[in-house]
């Protein structure tokens, strides 16, 4: 038997956890929506399912992987956030998702900030950025939010992003 | 949360979860044109990653997947074979997929026989399949020496696939 042990991170208003079948629901209605070309999307349901098992299977091969987004209030599937680092990308980055129904509440930020925190403390980053296409207004506000700083474009899949570097271990700990 | 996979062994073979090391000589799998032609075409070593990585995240999705088939003898990755059902698919199937210097020996026969047994014995699967293109005249052949009969076709994946029933738990040898 190999296994891997995925944590649970909790913040004020959200359990951030690993990935479940039964989730399955929710980051289809995500990576379904019409505004998810930004991360991949609009997927069909089956395209989705895979995308979803990527997501889950990045975990066991890199050892750290994106978690899944409740909300304590309702228990509901808010999204996804952190580690995103597949085969071929510049460097590891802490994406994120929400479904609609998650948007304008500060959510983003939230889940972000926790894991953030996570990679630098447990994973030990020294560093992490975030890869958002020019047009991806709603995400270029929570990289401003989180005090990331532009540092460059890189070309992802195809699809030019500008990398935004978020504050170091150091610099978050003055922070504080 | 925590997921496990187990390890199976055959006479050849060993079926064991995925490593990070299986990248290399998987991408080298499904960058080969005839390898690839009935199960989604030639990918570059980034979608063969993400492949992988579905295959891996579908055991912590469904408690069962596919596995990375060892070779004993040398030690080297001589392809996949498991439990793979994805949202959308006809039904669970044993799926399989040889790397092209353990082609034409059984293998594939050996690594499904054992994926088999695991599924009525240890999942408790009454029924399974495996979902083959009809123009794949090879998987076709692994089918029908496992015993497996032609159920029905269907309309798949833009093209037209035979469900291949295998044998039920207890006709098994």
């Amino acid at each position: 038997m190999t296994s891997i042990t995925i944590p649970t991170l909790e913040t004020e208003r959200l359990i951030l956890r690993g990935w479940r079948n039964s989730d399955f629901d929710g980051y289809a209605e995500l990576i379904g929506d019409a505004s998810s070309t930004f991360i991949g999307g609009p997927l069909s349901r089956e395209d989705a399912w895979r995308k979803m098992a990527t997501l889950a299977g990045h975990w066991t091969l890199r050892g750290f992987g994106s978690f899944v987004i409740e909300e304590k209030s309702g228990g509901a599937f808010a999204g996804y956030c952190g580690p995103w680092f597949p085969l071929g990308f510049p460097e590891q980055e802490l994406g994120w998702g929400l479904v609609a129904a998650s948007r304008g509440k500060g959510i983003a930020t939230e889940a972000v900030t926790c894991v953030r925190r996570h990679v630098y403390d447990q994973l030990k980053w020294p560093t992490a950025v975030s890869f958002i296409a020019p047009q991806n207004t709603p995400s270029l506000r929570v990289a401003e939010r989180l005090k990331a700083r532009l540092d460059g474009t890189t070309e992802i899949r195809g699809k030019m992003c500008q990398i935004w570097r978020h504050p170091s271990p150091s610099e978050l700990a003055t922070q504080r | 949360m925590t997921s496990a996979i187990p390890t199976l062994e055959t006479e050849r073979l060993i079926l064991r979860p995925w490593t990070p090391a299986d990248a290399a000589p998987f991408a080298i799998m499904c960058a080969d044109a005839e390898l690839m032609r009935y199960v989604g075409g030639v990918m570059d070593q980034t979608n063969a990653w993400r492949r992988m990585a579905v295959y891996v995240g579908h055991w912590t999705l469904r408690g069962y997947g596919p596995w990375a088939l060892q070779d004993k003898a040398s030690g080297q990755l001589a392809g996949y074979s498991g439990v793979y059902d994805p949202d959308g698919w006809p039904e669970r199937e044993i799926n399989w997929g040889l790397a092209r210097p353990f082609l034409g020996r059984g293998l594939v026969t050996e690594a499904a026989t054992r994926v088999r047994t695991y599924a009525y014995e240890t999942l408790g699967f009454k029924t399974i399949v495996s979902c083959i293109d009809m123009d794949n005249k090879p998987s076709q052949a692994v089918a029908v020496r496992l015993g497996a009969k032609l159920d029905r076709t269907v309309p798949f994946l833009g093209s037209q696939f035979g469900v291949f029933r295998h044998l039920p738990p207890g006709v098994v040898p």
